[in-house]
């Protein structure tokens, strides 16, 4: 199926969303692509014009209203309207789906199964309707559930529609402003962060993997998985199932260690000192075909962002640093991670080219998935065959203005 | 001129008040040092030692080490005694205006006692003991000395009388006497007069003495990880601030100052400055004084825009949707001309923006443009990357950066305030043609 033309003019853009309110994905992505975002010591304002706005659930607290009328965006009642106005063609270039948060019961998994598939379904039955593809990005990860998330992979491919998606952690600022040098021999890597479950961890995950992606040999997959939380977390911290000066070196690029000690603002935590902050730790532990191995952690009551180490063959010191969330300052209000994206978004919207490896978002996907399972299988160690994806990675996404 | 608070300051040398605190049975190292490297031994002086206060951030960095290039650092530092100022009597008089006098905190000084138990240093009385250690001679390697908050009266401009000369003097009259002197730091501004501050750094090249003054700004991480390139011309250039005047002020003049030093031909002092207040700021900005297009970029590097953001998360424009005049409370406009003509505006948008940006024009680069970062409380990871110096400079008895930078930031700081004291009149500086070469490496905190 032929690509609508986007040649020579702004492409118009169909947008669709669980929730649209304040402080939410939503805002933060849709926001940069309407209001403009800071690229290159400027405030950029897009070249994309947002022509239809469909997002599931309204009430109080929409934003809907004031951005639609403000931006002259129609407001629809359905994903095909979005992408049609009720017509029998496409009448956008390209569609950004933000299916993070929202109100959705959590499932019998305990997880809150958001409806990116099910989204991402219906935009397929109106490219299939109409005849057209235009490009996908959806935010965050594909899916909760590991094969719906390679159907969606395998269906983009399949109807030829370039797709994209993934965290904003891969492409925003880093302290210190450091790449993983490519073909690095990386023996492992490690993300030290926070937050819950199916939810701060595929960001970890998607740390680790734009690292890892540009080691020696380029990705290989990944074989096997074990999760590790609670007393089996800090056992396995004991008996060095990853590295401790890697993870020392992550704790030293926070920069929101806990006061572990009263009177005190910033000091080491020891061992005792960490098992008595962090009430529920977790780890996915994984060991990538080619033996490398990968390791993210959270550790909530430890620290308050993302914190990247890798042990590098040759090298006597890890390489190390922050992935920059403005979230966790005090004094922030602009969650400007998200400038990167939203940049890398409307790259993507105007050349029709992936802007980054998606082989990326569909591994750490499964990596996430396979952390999923591992956990609700008493964190036994499983073996992912069908975790085998090979890429390499394109440019670096380091962000340096 | 001799103050009160300055003659209180001295009579603390009065023998009747060398109250030695006994010598502390020898604890156990606290942290792994190493211990191939001579230790230095250094005085803390302050007057302000409570959780978060700029003393306890920093001096805790020597005490329980800090993160430093992807490892924990521990310094080969050890803070052998503390003076920490007793809290003054409440200021008499007129300290010009109706009862005006600084901010202050009741409890000053809640760890001293602890830490020295804990580290095993001994807490003084007064600075010569602390710099004597109780003994006859100076016996330290190095003085730590940082003066901020207490209770210390305005001067008619405005300026808290914060006693770091007399402190310096203090240490001075020490070192002529025992014909050794040591590495100083001084905290923040040299002095609120520029006078002071100039005998300071003459006192120091005269006495042959490392000295280091300044905030952590210059120093601190930056988002996006980016510098003047050395020797550039910098056709213009503009910093945003916020917080109060005569003490946030100082720390964004100095961090747009280690931009500026950089540059074509390096320091050439400043050739006047004017404080603008109010609408003359905004009228300032319409006439072309200072760059409204810098001034956004310089805000597109901030992550803490207030106004429709706080309320909705929306990023925005401030300079292009035309709020900033309503938003900001008490806008102040710094404006500097250098001697070789360049200029720069410091603006200080209480009220738009809570982040400490800069935007320059620079010939041949474009626009460069960053934010200097305060990480966040309580680990104020920007004292790492200012202890760290300190520490250079302890180690090497070399400072990394020239004291001339500070010294000339804390004049343009009390100039700016002299022509806010004459109705915001231009004044001409012909007092700051202070000539300096900045170093051509990069020195803040980027590995």
């Amino acid at each position: 199926m032929a690509q609508s033309a986007t040649t020579g003019k702004r492409p118009r853009i169909a947008v669709l969303g669980n929730i649209y309110r304040t402080h939410l994905h939503t805002q933060h992505i849709i926001d940069r692509i309407l209001e403009g975002y800071d690229f290159g010591a400027e405030f950029r304002k897009p070249a994309l014009n947002v022509v239809s706005i469909y997002v599931e659930q309204r009430g109080e607290g929409d934003l809907v209203p004031e951005r639609a009328k403000r931006h002259n965006i129609r407001i629809c009642d359905s994903v095909d309207e979005a992408l049609t106005f009720g017509g029998n063609k496409l009448v956008v270039d390209g569609v950004i789906y933000i299916g993070e948060q929202g109100n959705y019961p959590k499932n019998e998994l305990g997880l809150i199964p958001y409806p990116r598939y099910q989204f991402f379904q219906k935009v397929v039955a109106t490219f299939t309707r109409t005849g057209q593809v235009v490009p996908y990005y959806t935010d965050k990860h594909f899916s909760w559930k590991w094969e719906w998330a390679r159907e969606m992979y395998d269906t983009a491919r399949k109807m030829g529609f370039p797709i994209m998606g993934g965290s904003s952690l891969p492409v925003t600022w880093r302290i210190p402003q450091v790449e993983m040098p490519l073909n690095a021999p990386v023996k492992e890597a490690m993300c030290v962060a926070f937050g819950g479950v199916d939810s701060y961890d595929i960001h970890a995950i998607e740390t680790v993997q734009c690292m890892v992606e540009r080691r020696k040999g380029g990705e290989t997959g990944v074989e096997w998985l074990q999760a590790y939380k609670g007393d089996n977390f800090w056992k396995a911290h004991q008996e060095e199932v990853w590295s401790q000066a890697a993870f020392k070196a992550a704790l030293c690029r926070s920069h929101t260690l806990a006061p572990i000690r009263d009177g005190y603002t910033d000091v080491y935590p020891t061992f005792d000192q960490m098992k008595a902050f962090v009430k529920d730790p977790l780890a996915y532990h994984y060991r990538y075909k080619d033996g490398t191995r990968g390791t993210i952690m959270l550790l909530n009551g430890l620290v308050e962002d993302f914190n990247f180490s890798a042990q590098i063959a040759g090298e006597q010191k890890p390489f190390s640093c922050m992935m920059y969330l403005s979230r966790g300052r005090e004094l922030a209000t602009l969650e400007s991670y998200f400038d990167p994206l939203a940049y890398y978004i409307e790259q993507f919207m105007i050349t029709g080219k992936e802007q980054y490896p998606v082989d990326r978002v569909l591994l750490a996907n499964g990596i996430l998935c396979a952390g999923l399972d591992s956990l609700r299988q008493g964190e036994k160690r499983l073996q992912t065959p069908q975790l085998d994806i090979h890429y390499q990675p394109g440019q670096s996404t380091l962000r340096r203005t | 001129m001799l103050t009160r608070r300055r003659f209180l300051g001295y009579s603390a040398l009065t023998p009747a008040m060398m109250v030695y605190r006994p010598l502390l049975s020898a604890a156990p190292a606290k942290a792994a040092r190493d211990s191939s490297l001579p230790t230095v031994k250094i005085a803390v002086l302050g007057n302000t030692f409570q959780l978060g206060s700029s003393l306890q951030t920093i001096t805790d960095r020597f005490l329980v080490g800090y993160p430093w290039e992807g490892d924990w650092h521990v310094p080969n530092i050890q803070v052998v005694s503390m003076y920490i100022e007793p809290k003054p009597a409440p200021e008499v008089g007129p300290a010009y205006g109706p009862g005006r006098v600084a901010p202050h905190s009741t409890e000053r000084d809640v760890l001293s006692e602890g830490r020295a138990n804990e580290f095993n240093f001994r807490i003084c009385r007064n600075i010569p003991e602390a710099l004597r250690c109780g003994g006859d001679h100076l016996a330290v390697d190095a003085v730590l000395s940082i003066v901020e908050q207490g209770n210390y009266p305005l001067n008619h401009k405005g300026q808290i009388l914060y006693p770091r000369y007399d402190y310096f003097q203090q240490c001075v009259q020490v070192f002529e006497t025992d014909g050794r002197a040591v590495p100083y730091f001084n905290h923040d501004s040299l002095s609120f007069s520029f006078q002071e501050a100039k005998s300071m750094v003459s006192t120091a090249e005269r006495l042959n003495f490392p000295l280091m003054a300044g905030s952590s700004l210059p120093v601190t991480w930056r988002i996006p990880d980016i510098d003047i390139p050395f020797g550039a011309q910098i056709e213009e250039a503009v910093m945003v601030g916020v917080g109060g005047m005569d003490h946030a002020d100082f720390n964004a003049l100095e961090a747009l100052q280690c931009m500026m030093e950089r540059r074509k031909g390096g320091e050439t002092g400043v050739k006047s400055v004017q404080l603008l207040e109010g609408d003359d700021v905004w009228a300032a900005g319409d006439s072309g004084r200072w760059s409204k297009e810098l001034l956004s970029s310089a805000q597109s590097r901030s992550d803490a825009l207030q106004g429709l953001t706080i309320m909705d998360g929306r990023p925005q424009n401030l300079v292009a949707s035309g709020v900033l005049p309503q938003l900001v409370r008490d806008p102040a406009a710094y404006c500097l001309e250098y001697n070789d003509g360049t200029r720069a505006t410091l603006l200080m948008l209480n009220g738009a923006d809570a982040d400490f940006t800069f935007a320059a024009r620079v010939t041949g680069h474009g626009k460069i443009a960053t934010q200097f970062f305060r990480g966040p409380k309580p680990n104020v990871s920007y004292s790492a990357g200012l202890a760290s110096k300190i520490e250079q400079m302890y180690t090497t008895r070399k400072a990394p950066y020239p004291i001339q930078r500070t010294l000339l930031t804390s004049g343009m700081l009390e100039a700016c305030l002299t022509s806010r004291l004459r109705e915001n009149r231009k004044i001409e500086t012909p007092h700051l043609e202070v000539r300096y070469q900045a170093p051509a490496e990069s020195l803040y905190a980027r590995t």
